[in-house]
């Protein structure tokens, strides 16, 4: 049914001709256009998710230096019914940045500038192609850094972070992109360019359009220009990696390092037995993992090493207290690198026993991953496969992973894999919680966003869209279908 | 059984940035870590502490703020420390600061064995464990992968050569370094970094070691660096993209050509 919508829908749009080729050509400069290249073209049929099915290939890839340029490309886009995919740095997981029906992908590598540092108001100015570690780099000279982190902060760039409102491993304290984002311009589907705040923190002048944008997932608007909140940088950090006997305890330490200690960890990440068996075994890591049925990543910082050992030590004991295993100390970069390590390299782990696995990121309320966990074993037994789950403990976003059992046919696989899903966004849905907490619903989650959303929340969504893209040229195929 | 281990503390080598008009290293605002090569020193002692509950301590020479790799030490399980700093002590070559280290040795007594790393990252000397042997007359073994047993007087262990291992029987009290294969070392825990933290470390001089001035610093120091420089890479590289299969043929030739030319295939 969904197949036979799109094609419905492909049969709305046009296709990019020679003459709007050399219409694009004229607007960017032909250095800037790619068009009937396959192979240069291909890398832009898809993000981070692994699955082929997904892929599509754009008809034209443009790269625009500045707002002016990617208005002038939507007035284009709009006079000939041609759909526009905004792309960042392909990081994404949710085929946001996927040309669903072909058309053109703007990227946004070339407005790839720092505008401004202003250490004074505490703001950078950005555009949307400044990779996100660079806005870190450039603060942490005058001792600021950004606080959204996503783990992929090498290589993905702020626009799409600002645009799938980005989370990552720092959210228990520091909340996710949103948080930080004062102002921006963007250009809307129809081609005006607008902006919204700036270097301001309290804004209520109108409805908060910055945060309607903010997550609105590349299909309200090119954002062109961002002014991002800076933060105090922290100088001094320590990770703990706690080793727990099972799941249950690991879990239910979640809420109760905050309660108990008063104390508000910069990261709580959860990695179950399974994820931690195979990505130490993958490290070929030493760590005495064998005995830990779960393990806990926290990290605290500050700026006060007094302090912090203070308050690693007291979160450290309290886990003790609570049926923890051992709690080992990483307060240097060796040691850092080499627990977060565990953490970070679980999805490549995984690939190399299964390269098709769907990496979903559920969100439930802290208090109630403890609940989760059995679910997922019960999905696990039926349906024959493995479901690592590991993330973000401290903010309740948990990536839960089905892996294709390598005895599976991928026929199998794919016929599976919805069935899984559904249960397991039903089972997060009863317990409070959303169906993605960061990676977006994009194209992947689509047809489950019914697990979150009612009609009435989903049809003044659908408003929103229509007023903003009365043509839906920008981004369609995405959230939901018109 | 008593050991005793010399360890040092080294920038952290992820961060550190040259100074490109002096060739000198940047030392402002980089991170101090305890010597990487010397983890797996301190992590043979704690092997050998856990099948003969030999008693280790770990020593160094350094600033005050050395104090800190001697606490990482004592948080992974060594017993106790000892820092040797002094203003005399700066300045000392591998010569020097082997004799200062040596010089402690001596004055801790009746130890078995002492364990050092190959090398540190920083200096990259490889000097100082058996110029401690030497000071001291002592046998040394260097470059050991793996220890067999550990005895109070008899140590036997294997030992990484150039074309491939021997087995040593070495009489103690004795000198050995390790390399990377002897151990792979553990993560402090909680309660160790707790007892480092309790743990008061003797800041020892030249005049608790009984060590001779003439034999520190710069006066003690025979190395004289003249020139720091950083090495120009003269490697190069030939990028070759065919665009046909006739230019990757005529690619892979080249390929083959230059592989013959430096007798490779």
């Amino acid at each position: 049914m969904i197949k036979i919508l799109a094609e419905l829908n492909m049969n709305n749009y046009e296709k990019v001709t020679e003459n709007i080729y050399r219409e694009l050509i004229s607007i960017c400069g032909e250095k800037f256009v790619i068009y009937r290249d396959p192979e240069k073209l291909e890398p832009f049929s898809h993000d981070e998710v692994t699955d082929k099915s997904y892929h599509h290939m754009p008809e034209a890839v443009v790269r625009p230096a500045g707002a002016q340029e990617i208005a002038a490309i939507m007035k284009l886009a709009n006079k000939y019914k041609i759909p526009v995919t905004p792309r960042g740095g392909g990081s994404g997981l949710s085929l946001g940045a996927v040309p669903v029906f072909g058309g053109i992908v703007i990227f946004l590598d070339r407005m790839n500038r720092i505008l401004e540092i202003d250490s004074k108001n505490m703001v950078i100015t950005v555009e949307p192609g400044v990779i996100t570690n660079e806005i870190n780099e450039a603060a942490s000279g005058i001792g600021l850094f950004f606080a959204g982190y996503p783990m992929s902060l090498q290589s993905c760039f702020i626009g799409g972070n600002v645009a799938e409102n980005a989370g990552g491993g720092k959210a228990v304290k520091y909340g996710v992109t949103g948080r930080y984002i004062l102002g921006m311009e963007f250009v809307t589907p129809e081609g005006e360019i607008t902006c919204l705040g700036g270097k301001i923190v309290k804004n209520v002048t109108g409805y908060d359009l910055i945060n309607l944008m903010t997550g609105s997932e590349g299909t309200l608007g090119i954002i062109t220009k961002i002014y991002t909140k800076l933060m105090p940088k922290p100088t001094e950090i320590t990770d703990l990696l706690v080793l727990f006997k099972n799941a249950e305890d690991a879990i239910n330490m979640v809420p109760l390092i905050i309660t108990e200690s008063k104390i508000i960890p910069a990261a709580i990440e959860f990695i179950d037995r399974l994820s931690a068996h195979t990505s130490c075994r993958y490290l070929n890591e030493d760590i005495p993992y064998e005995k830990a049925g779960a393990m806990l990543l926290i990290e605290v910082d500050g700026t006060d090493k007094q302090k912090l050992e203070d308050d690693y030590e007291k979160i450290g004991s309290l886990c003790m207290k609570n049926g923890a295993i051992e709690v080992y100390v990483a307060d240097n970069f060796t040691t850092q690198e080499r627990i977060w390590n565990v953490r970070r390299n679980i999805a490549e782990a995984f690939m190399v026993i299964s390269p098709e696995q769907s990496l979903e990121d559920i969100t439930v309320p802290v208090a109630e991953i403890p609940k989760i966990i059995p679910e997922l074993e019960r999905l696990s037994a039926k349906y024959n496969i493995q479901i690592p789950c590991y993330g973000h403990a401290g903010d309740g976003n948990l990536h839960v992973t089905p892996v294709k059992n390598p005895a599976q046919t991928h026929e199998e696989w794919k016929n599976i894999l919805p069935s899984v899903l559904e249960e397991l966004y039903i089972e997060t849905g009863k317990l409070g919680g959303v169906i993605s907490g960061e990676h977006g619903i994009g194209y992947k989650r689509k047809k489950y966003l019914k697990y979150s959303l009612d009609d009435t929340a989903i049809d003044l969504m659908k408003r929103i869209k229509k007023s903003f893209d009365p043509n839906n040229i920008l981004n369609p195929g995405k959230i939901f279908d018109l | 059984m008593k050991i005793i281990i010399p360890i040092k503390q080294v920038p952290e080598t992820g961060d550190v940035k040259m100074d490109s008009a002096t060739g000198t290293m940047k030392r402002d605002g980089v991170r101090s870590i305890v010597n990487p090569l010397d983890l797996y020193a301190i992590e043979t002692g704690l092997k050998i502490k856990e099948s003969t509950g030999a008693h280790i301590t770990v020593i160094t020479m350094g600033p005050p703020k050395a104090a800190e790799a001697l606490k990482e030490a004592v948080a992974m399980g060594c017993d106790d420390a000892m820092l040797l700093s002094d203003k005399s002590f700066a300045g000392s070559d591998t010569c020097a600061t082997s004799y200062v280290l040596a010089m402690a040795i001596k004055k801790i007594a009746d130890y078995n064995l002492v364990i050092c790393g190959e090398r540190a990252t920083d200096g990259d000397t490889g000097q100082v464990g058996p110029g401690i042997s030497a000071w001291l007359n002592l046998p040394v073994c260097t470059y050991i992968s793996k220890i067999i047993s550990a005895g109070e007087k008899i140590l036997t262990a294997e030992r990484l050569v150039e074309d491939g291992y021997e087995t040593l029987e070495i009489k103690g009290p004795c000198v050995i370094t390790v390399v990377k294969e002897a151990a792979s070392p553990r993560l402090p825990t909680l309660s160790g970094k707790i007892r480092a933290k309790k743990l008061t470390i003797p800041i020892l001089g030249p005049s608790d070691i009984n060590a001779h001035p003439e034999h520190l610093g710069l006066a003690g120091s025979p190395t004289k660096v003249v020139k720091i420089e950083t090495p120009k890479i003269t490697r190069n590289g030939e990028l070759i993209i065919p665009k046909s299969p006739e230019e990757m043929e005529a690619a892979a030739d080249k390929i083959i050509k230059y592989f013959h030319k430096l007798d490779i295939i």
